[in-house]
């Protein structure tokens, strides 16, 4: 079942759904953020929908991120805020992978952390994307900054907004006591990036 | 984030948006206790209200914030309290002073769940009371019926409730705050000074309106009867629904807040496939829009009740759709394992899966 009709531009729904499957600690909630307020200040409607448990660190969290049409095109989003369907995943652990794979609308974008995740088993159907997103960051030195690599890559296989947007997004959400981390998370947006685009480095 | 009017959308989580609402509609005081997932809105507005030039307390108790609450309003300022349905429990007694001494205030219901339905439509005070109550059914409605409510409590000179839910407090949405203007409302001639006496005002309001000696009011007994005919004309004035491809429906889905959102997609879908569904929606949960259900199922061969617990509006869709024996229900009781929302039931493909098998077999005819 499609979550929504399609009035495709530049051949993407108009509202474009998108799961974040991890856990706690991988910076999941704060990606999502990222590319829900990133894309309100590009005067898209977007959604965040949270969905992660008591546990710090360790325990499931997940995100659904809807980025919708320009304001001025539609009054309001039609996405519900619990997802049938979506046309995009990424996977940052295997762990917890949730409704991934049975609400992938067929052809969606799978990204996947092949740090931790098996491209294996990814299951077919898919435009499967593996990004050793952790080995990465770590190699920048930034390993906490993971997710910052598979946003990167997403957002060049889904250009849904700019890299500047997000880098804004991201820096404006961390709390002035964590502040000091936005130059790494924006070095590893980058390289992930430039891992799907094939540019060096 | 300010209270001012925005042009722009903003993302907000739900909790803030309303709690932004409630400031733009002249809300200057707020007491409550944290518990999730009302928790949220407690923490924007500890913030926000004191940067508006209110006042918000995190209080000890439920019973505290609400009669805080009580307190504020009667000296006429625009006061709110909220929890969830289980602190709700907690205030019902001054829930009830506050409607039969005729303060307005208005209460946050952000809820766990759709289990407190009876609480918000009957309500565990005592005396003839109902208490006008607004179920949302996304954030944007939410930033409405927050200003309305004030309002309404202003207009009517009664308590007023929000019921919302987890999904409504936490879905961060891209929203534009606009404050709303529902037309003019009467003097407030009635509110305490706070002056240790000689105005007649001073310190006290009741709940049997009894005044001075030389101003001894209604007594109890007329008091009374003059609060139950309000109510009775509220129930008259205050209703309020929503629906859609009712007038040839041989099915309608009855719904309300958030699940209500979920089956107005399925049953789009579902229309789009050719079944004759057609979708109900209360927005006043009291006073129940008992006649415009009627109207609306006047041609189903069946009504079907979904709910997130278990059967509780059911009972007002007994009392008002045209054919008693069309009416099933499809919800249920679904608890997410953290206890603080929804479990899987509250799903779109589950509700349609509920919605077919409750159609006729080879529908559509």
């Amino acid at each position: 079942m499609q979550n929504m009709a399609s009035t495709p531009t530049d051949g993407r729904p108009d509202e474009f759904a998108v799961r974040l499957a991890g856990i706690g600690g991988q910076g999941i909630q704060l990606i999502g953020k990222t590319l829900a307020l990133a894309a309100t200040r590009a005067g898209r409607h977007a959604m965040l929908a949270a969905d992660y448990g008591g546990e710090m660190r360790g325990g499931p969290s997940n995100a659904s991120v809807v980025v919708g049409p320009p304001v001025a095109e539609a009054p309001r989003l039609r996405s519900l805020p619990v997802l049938p369907a979506f046309h995009a995943a990424i996977v940052a652990n295997h762990r917890f992978t949730g409704v991934v794979p049975e609400r992938l609308v067929p052809g969606a974008v799978l990204l996947l952390n092949s740090s931790v995740v098996d491209p294996a088993g990814a299951g077919e159907g898919y435009q499967v994307t593996a990004v050793p997103a952790t080995r990465l960051a770590a190699e920048l030195g930034v390993p906490q900054a993971g997710g910052f690599v598979l946003l990167g890559a997403f957002i060049a296989l889904v250009p849904l907004v700019s890299e500047e947007s997000l880098v804004e997004a991201m820096t404006s959400l961390l709390p002035a006591y964590r502040r000091q981390h936005a130059e790494g998370n924006a070095r590893a947006l980058r390289a992930g990036i430039e891992t799907v685009a094939g540019v060096a480095a | 984030m300010t209270a001012a009017a925005t042009p722009e959308l903003t993302l907000m989580e739900g909790a803030a948006a309303i709690g932004e609402a409630a400031i733009l509609a002249g809300c200057r005081f707020f007491a409550g206790y944290p518990m999730s997932p009302f928790t949220p809105l407690l923490e924007h507005l500890a913030e926000a209200l004191p940067a508006a030039g209110g006042t918000c307390i995190n209080c000890e108790s439920e019973i505290e914030g609400v009669n805080m609450a009580l307190g504020a309003a009667s000296t006429g300022a625009r006061a709110a309290t909220g929890s969830c349905g289980q602190g709700i429990a907690l205030m019902q007694e001054a829930i009830a002073e506050a409607a039969l001494n005729e303060t307005p205030m208005v209460v946050f219901n952000l809820a766990r769940n759709q289990q407190d339905y009876f609480q918000a439509t009957r309500g565990g005070g005592w005396g003839d009371y109902r208490t006008i109550t607004l179920a949302p059914k996304d954030v944007p409605e939410a930033i409405e019926h927050t200003q309305l409510l004030f309002h309404l409590s202003d207009l009517h000179r009664a308590p007023t409730m929000l019921y919302g839910d987890p999904l409504l407090a936490q879905t961060r949405v891209g929203v534009r705050l606009e404050k709303l203007d529902f037309g003019p409302l009467p003097p407030k001639d009635w509110e305490l000074d706070g002056t240790r006496g000689g105005t007649g005002q001073s310190r006290q309001v009741w709940t049997w309106a009894m005044g001075k000696a030389t101003d001894p009011g209604p007594g109890p007994d007329l008091h009374w009867q003059n609060i139950a005919a309000k109510f009775a004309a509220i129930n008259e004035i205050e209703q309020r629904s929503e629906s859609a491809h009712c007038e040839d429906a041989d099915t309608v889905v009855v719904a309300f807040g958030s699940a209500a959102l979920f089956v107005e997609h399925v049953v789009a879908e579902l229309r789009a496939e050719g079944h004759r569904v057609g979708w109900f929606r209360p927005i006043t949960l009291w006073p129940f829009p008992g006649p415009a259900l009627e109207e609306a199922t006047r041609s189903a061969r069946r009504v079907l009740v979904y709910e997130l617990n278990g059967g509780q509006m059911i009972d007002d869709v007994r009392q008002y759709a045209h054919d008693r024996s069309a009416i099933r229900f499809i919800g249920g009781v679904s608890i997410h394992e953290s206890g603080l929302s929804y479990g899987p039931l509250l799903d779109a493909p589950v509700i349609r899966e509920r919605i077919l098998a409750a159609l006729p077999e080879g529908d559509p005819r």
